[in-house]
Formats: structure tokens, C-alpha cells, sequence
């Protein structure tokens, strides 16, 4: 599957209806406080901001439309599937972290990772676990964090 | 205390054995990330940040990162001369000539030629930053909230400006890392900001996860693609030889090394100008004033040294306006800026009064850092150029449970982590729409020096918001800032076209061949 992103029109397209629904939802989200302390509103520094932002992609929208002016990404599945595998695996790996621990959840997803990368070296298999186990004990006695243990046994 | 006596009392703080012994390791993990393809010195700094915290001084903790830019920035040529692949963007100029002279079997000369120009480079920066620093503080010590607010804006305009080719886009992605710096309680008022009732949002979103998302994390997944897509195919790495490079030789590179430390350090002291744009207009100087102007783009040595000074060179400058100003010259210093507010350290134009030992102590690191590069490039870069060749999983899996680990760090809560994969997710949304994420990751550090100073400046003159444009350096610093940018984008497109000219003619001699 291959096709073509527009880049200035749809960066213009989704940051627009993104600054405008957070200009939307603005009041809900930022509440003025109750008494005046003499600073000027929460809502001033992120309400430039989603102007800006607005007006930003107003004008890529007419850059791309209007004169023309577009950078063109060609999306190939083939090439990014990988990429989004791993940051899917990435976001699984976190999501281990926090329901096994750090150790458990790097000897499970590094293994998985390594051989989606095509790796099938034992050698490489083993370096990567110790290295996790080696970076979870460096951070608990030598930088004094503890990385989160396995629940219910500790770190 | 007066500027000599901070000096002196640096120089007691510096030369440590943990401090040498620190930028000995800076240096070497700096040359191993710049000479990766794929990877870069500012995942070698963002590598190193969360090992910061253990340091006892933060003078120790910025000399560390600080010998990472400088080793990082000498590495980017050793992958650029053997593989043709620049291992920073800094050294795309040295594979003009880099890599033509190692076909020809001259290696060691290529590599030899890139450490000596790179030393110069970066110790003539470093000098200029030690004469220049306390005396541009002593010219802006005037400045009051309302200018510092004008230099955050310049700041984040500038790099807006310069990110990418396209400015609209830049500007986006500076204000969504505003924004993103705005979320959570709001530290003037307590009122909670764009939380949407999540938790992990209610203390804001840490500087460092997002960085280690936006830059280091999003760097190894894609070179973990290119790996996948490549099927784990190594490139070539050309071998080393011994010949290096000879005194006679050494002498007749020293005009060009001359020339080029001198325009990089003025360019590199421009806030916005790094090491990329530096190095063409360099090269393309030199190339103009050598003797031998053909020689360039065939295995010139000249256009090495060239090319290696002028990016080693915009470390030390790019730390002028950083430690004078506050305002970062590029992305590395923009990260540097993070680490300096992670430390405690307040960089601008209070600093050398109210922090001078500590400033003289960061300016002397970059100096020592810059003269142990020498003796360390002399016997390491034939190691550090295997590392070029060490399967890239080796590698990965171990950066990528660095990152993890040092975002969790950065306050100990597992939201961090949370944040670190949805700014990772987000990062590669970015990608797609080709939006760049420095921008971003200034406004992000920029965003609380901005704001800190905007509210002040509104409580002062009661809400004035013109006061702005009232008081006459901020005035000129915003003046100043659209001036900077529109010239920094014409230099931008100068640049791209002198480069696709480049590299034009370089397939066309290819051709020839």
C-alpha cells in the first residue's frame, strides 16, 4: 500500500481542527481562578499559542491549495510497518513496565523485538537481557532509582 | 569576586580526576554516538542526562554533556570519511572530500586531517567563549523580565525559523511544545491547564521523557527500520591505514582551519545558526579562497579542515549566546539549555554574577574537552570506527532500555514512562507530516523562562501589553528577532542550493569517472 501524503495541506488540515478544538474546549480545561492576584489570565500564554497554531496552518492551507507549495511524503506500508510495529511494541513495553516490572518486561518484549528485527543470534538474545538486568541494578545502587520491581516482590 | 578570580576558582573546580576522568567518557560515548549513522550527539547527551543527576556538582554534570558535543561532533566525520554516510548532519561537508581520499587508500590522512581541524576548531571557539562571555553578560545586565521574555520569543522564532524549509510548519511546532510545557497546574495561579481529567497530565509533561522520546527514542526506531529494511546488511567500512598526516601538510591546512574557525565562530554565536549551516558556507569560503580550488570535492585536505573546524568551532560559539542570553544557538544547545535548568543552573545574563564559578568552570571544561580530543582522537578513532560495525542490535535494545529507565528517572513515577510512549507515538505523527521536532523541544524549555517572565513583567507594569514594544531593548531584541529570522531563511535556501550544487557536481564528476 502506497500513497501520497500532502504534507503542508494536511499538517494545515489536522493542526487547524486541533487548535481549534482546543480553543473549544479552552474554557472547560482552563478555569480563570477565583480571586484576581494581578497575574494576567492561565489562559493567555495557550491562547497564542492556538492562535498561532491556527493561523500557521491557515496559511500552509493556502500555501498547498492556493499557490501550489507542497512538500509530498510518499507512505509505503512496506517501509513503515516497522516502524510502527516498533513503537507499538515500545508502547506494549511500557505497558509491561507498569503491570510486571522493569525486569520481566525487558526479557519479554527485547526478545520479541530482537527476533522482529531478524535477529536469531543466541548471543545477542543474552547480551540484551543482562544488559536490562544490568541497567535495572545500575540505577538502583549506583543512581539511587528504583525502577519499578515486579508487583507484590519488589524491585 | 572579579572575572580572574572566578577563574582561578574554576580551575580548582575543573581539574578534578572525577571531572577529567568524566570528560575522558563524555568524549568517547560523544565520538561512538556522532560516528553511528542514525544516531547523534544529542541522543549521546540525552543518554548521559539522567546519569547526570548522580553528580554532586552541576558544573561536573554540564562538562559532562558538554565533552559528549565535542567528541560527538569530531565522530560525525569518522563514519562520514569511511562510510560516505555523515554520522551527524554537521558532517555532510567532510564527505565531500573525506571519503574521496579514503578511495584513494589515505584514510589516516583523511581522519588525522578531520581530528587536527576539529581540535582547532573547537579550541578557537572555546577562547573566543572565555574572552567574549562575561563581557557581553556585563552589556546586556540591564535586562528585566520584559527583555528576557523578548529574548525566550527570539529565541524560539529563530529556531522556528531555521528547522525545516518550511516556516509555518517550524512555527507550529515551536508553539505546540509551548503548549505541550503549559500543561498541568499553572504555577502563578495553581489553576490546572488541558489535563482533560487524566492523572498522569495533572503534573505536567517532565522535559526529560519528552526528550528522550522526541529525539532519542524516535532516532532509534527509524535506524531499527532502516536495519529491518536493510535485513541487517552492513555497509562497507573502508579500512584504515597508517599514513597520517605530516607536519608540511598540517601547515598548509592551518589558513583554512584559520578561516573557517573564525566565520563558524561568528556564525555559531548567531542564535539559530548551527553546525549544518556553518559548515557549507565554510567550505564553500575556503573553497573560494584556496590556491587549489579543484582540488575540492576530489580529496582536498583543505576542504576537510574546512569542513571539521567550522562544526567543532559552532560548539564553543553556540555556547555564547546560550550562557550569556539563555537563548540556544541550535538543537544540541537548545538540549543543553534543558540540562542547565535541570541542574539549577540559570543561563543568561545574571549568570557570570550571580553563578560565575560555575560558568568559568562549563567554559573551562569546553576548552580541557577540547584539548583531550586530540590525544583521545589520536589512539581511540581506530576502535571507535569498529563500533561502525557492531550489528546495530547489539546497540539498540540497550539505548532503548537507557531511554526507559532514564525517563522513569526524571521524577521517579511511572507516568513518565506513559508520557515517553505517547510523545513517541506523537513524534512519529510529526514525522509524517514533516513537521520538525526541534522547534518543539525548544518551546518546551524555552516555555517556562517565556512564561515566568511574561507574568512578571505583566504583574510589573499592570497588565500592560505593550510594555513590549515600550521599552526600548525589548524593542529592538523583537525587531531584532524578525530581521534574524527573515535573514536566516534566506541563508537557509543559500545554503540548500549551494548544497544541491554540490552535490550536482559531484555526480557529474562521478559520471566522468
Amino acid at each position: 500500500m502506497k500513497f501520497k501524503i500532502k504534507t503542508n495541506l494536511w499538517s494545515g488540515i489536522v493542526m487547524g481542527v486541533f487548535s481549534v478544538a482546543m480553543l473549544v474546549a479552552m474554557p472547560g480545561q482552563v478555569r480563570l481562578p477565583m480571586f484576581d492576584s494581578g497575574a494576567p489570565s492561565p489562559r493567555i500564554i495557550p491562547g497564542i499559542c492556538l492562535a498561532g497554531m491556527l493561523v500557521c496552518s491557515a496559511a500552509l492551507i493556502i500555501q498547498s491549495l492556493v499557490f501550489g507549495k507542497e512538500k509530498e511524503l510518499e507512505f509505503d506500508w512496506k517501509k513503515e510497518k516497522p516502524c510502527i510495529l516498533l513503537i507499538l511494541l515500545l508502547c506494549a513495553y511500557v505497558a509491561l513496565i507498569i503491570w510486571t516490572g522493569f525486569i520481566p518486561a525487558t526479557v519479554i518484549v527485547f526478545p520479541v523485538l530482537l527476533y522482529y528485527c531478524g535477529e536469531r543470534k543466541p548471543a545477542i538474545y543474552l547480551f540484551t537481557v543482562a544488559a536490562g538486568i544490568g541497567i535495572f541494578f545500575l540505577f538502583k545502587y549506583v543512581f539511587h532509582v528504583s525502577l519499578p520491581g515486579i508487583p507484590g516482590l519488589g524491585g | 569576586m572579579g572575572d580572574l578570580q572566578m577563574i582561578l576558582a574554576a580551575v580548582v573546580q575543573v581539574f578534578t580526576p572525577l571531572n577529567l576522568l568524566i570528560i575522558f567518557g563524555g568524549l568517547i560515548l560523544g565520538m561512538i554516538v556522532g560516528c553511528i549513522p542514525g544516531l547523534s550527539v544529542t541522543l549521546g547527551i540525552i543518554l548521559l542526562l539522567p546519569l547526570t543527576y548522580s553528580f554532586s556538582s552541576p558544573d561536573t554534570a554540564i562538562i559532562s554533556l558538554l565533552a559528549v558535543y565535542v567528541g560527538g561532533m569530531y565522530g560525525g566525520s569518522i563514519s562520514a570519511i569511511t562510510l560516505n554516510t555523515p554520522g551527524t548532519n554537521s558532517a555532510i561537508a567532510t564527505t565531500f572530500d573525506g571519503y574521496p581520499l579514503a578511495k584513494q587508500g589515505k584514510v589516516k590522512k583523511a581522519l588525522d586531517t578531520s581530528l587536527f581541524a576539529s581540535v582547532f576548531g573547537g579550541l578557537f571557539s572555546a577562547v573566543l567563549l572565555l574572552l567574549c562571555a562575561s563581557f557581553i553578560t556585563r552589556l546586556v545586565s540591564r535586562f528585566a523580565s520584559v527583555e528576557y521574555f523578548s529574548m525566550a520569543i527570539l529565541g524560539i522564532s529563530l529556531i522556528a525559523g531555521v528547522s525545516g524549509d518550511s516556516l509555518p510548519k517550524g512555527i507550529i511546532s515551536g508553539l505546540l511544545g509551548i503548549l505541550m510545557a503549559a500543561i498541568g497546574a499553572d504555577a502563578v495561579t495553581g489553576v490546572m491547564r488541558f489535563t482533560f481529567g487524566i492523572d498522569s497530565l495533572r503534573y505536567g509533561i517532565d522535559m526529560l521523557p519528552a526528550m528522550i522520546a522526541l529525539i532519542a527514542l524516535t532516532q532509534v526506531v527509524q535506524k531499527l527500520r532502516d536495519f529491518v529494511l536493510a535485513e541487517g546488511r552492513l555497509d562497507d567500512v573502508t579500512k584504515i591505514d597508517r599514513q597520517g598526516l605530516t607536519g608540511k601538510e598540517m601547515k598548509s591546512i592551518l589558513p583554512a582551519c584559520l578561516r573557517s574557525s573564525a566565520i563558524a565562530s561568528v556564525l555559531g554565536a548567531m542564535p539559530g545558526v548551527g553546525g549544518g549551516v556553518a559548515q557549507f558556507m565554510c567550505y564553500n569560503e575556503c573553497r573560494r579562497a584556496s590556491t587549489r580550488p579543484q582540488d575540492f570535492g576530489k580529496g582536498s585536505l583543505e576542504g576537510i579542515a574546512a569542513a571539521e573546524s567550522s562544526n567543532n568551532a559552532v560548539v564553543g560559539s553556540a555556547m555564547i549566546p546560550l550562557l550569556t542570553l539563555g537563548i540556544p544557538g541550535d538543537g544540541v544547545t537548545a538540549l543543553l539549555l534543558g540540562a542547565f535548568i535541570l541542574h539549577g543552573i540559570q543561563p543568561g545574563p545574571t549568570m557570570f554574577s550571580k553563578q560565575g564559578v560555575i560558568a568559568y568552570s562549563i567554559i573551562l571544561g569546553c576548552l580541557i574537552a577540547n584539548i583531550f580530543l586530540y590525544p583521545i582522537g589520536m589512539f581511540m578513532t581506530r576502535a571507535v570506527a569498529k563500533i561502525v560495525q557492531v550489528r546495530y542490535t547489539y546497540l539498540a535494545p540497550v539505548i532503548i532500555i537507557f531511554c526507559f529507565a532514564g525517563a522513569f528517572a526524571a521524577t521517579g513515577n511511572v507516568k513518565e514512562l506513559i508520557i515517553t510512549a505517547a510523545v513517541l507515538v506523537f513524534s512519529y505523527f510529526l514525522t509524517l507530516l514533516d513537521i520538525s521536532s526541534t522547534p518543539l523541544m525548544l518551546g518546551m524549555i524555552l516555555a517556562d523562562i517565556m512564561e515566568m517572565n511574561f507574568v512578571t513583567s505583566m504583574m510589573s507594569y499592570d497588565r500592560d501589553y505593550l510594555i513590549f514594544f515600550k521599552r526600548p531593548i525589548s524593542c529592538v531584541i523583537l525587531i531584532l528577532t524578525v530581521v534574524l529570522v527573515i535573514s536566516m531563511i534566506r541563508i537557509n535556501k543559500k545554503v540548500e542550493a549551494l548544497n544541491q550544487a554540490q552535490l550536482e557536481e559531484m555526480r557529474k564528476q562521478e559520471k566522468e569517472e
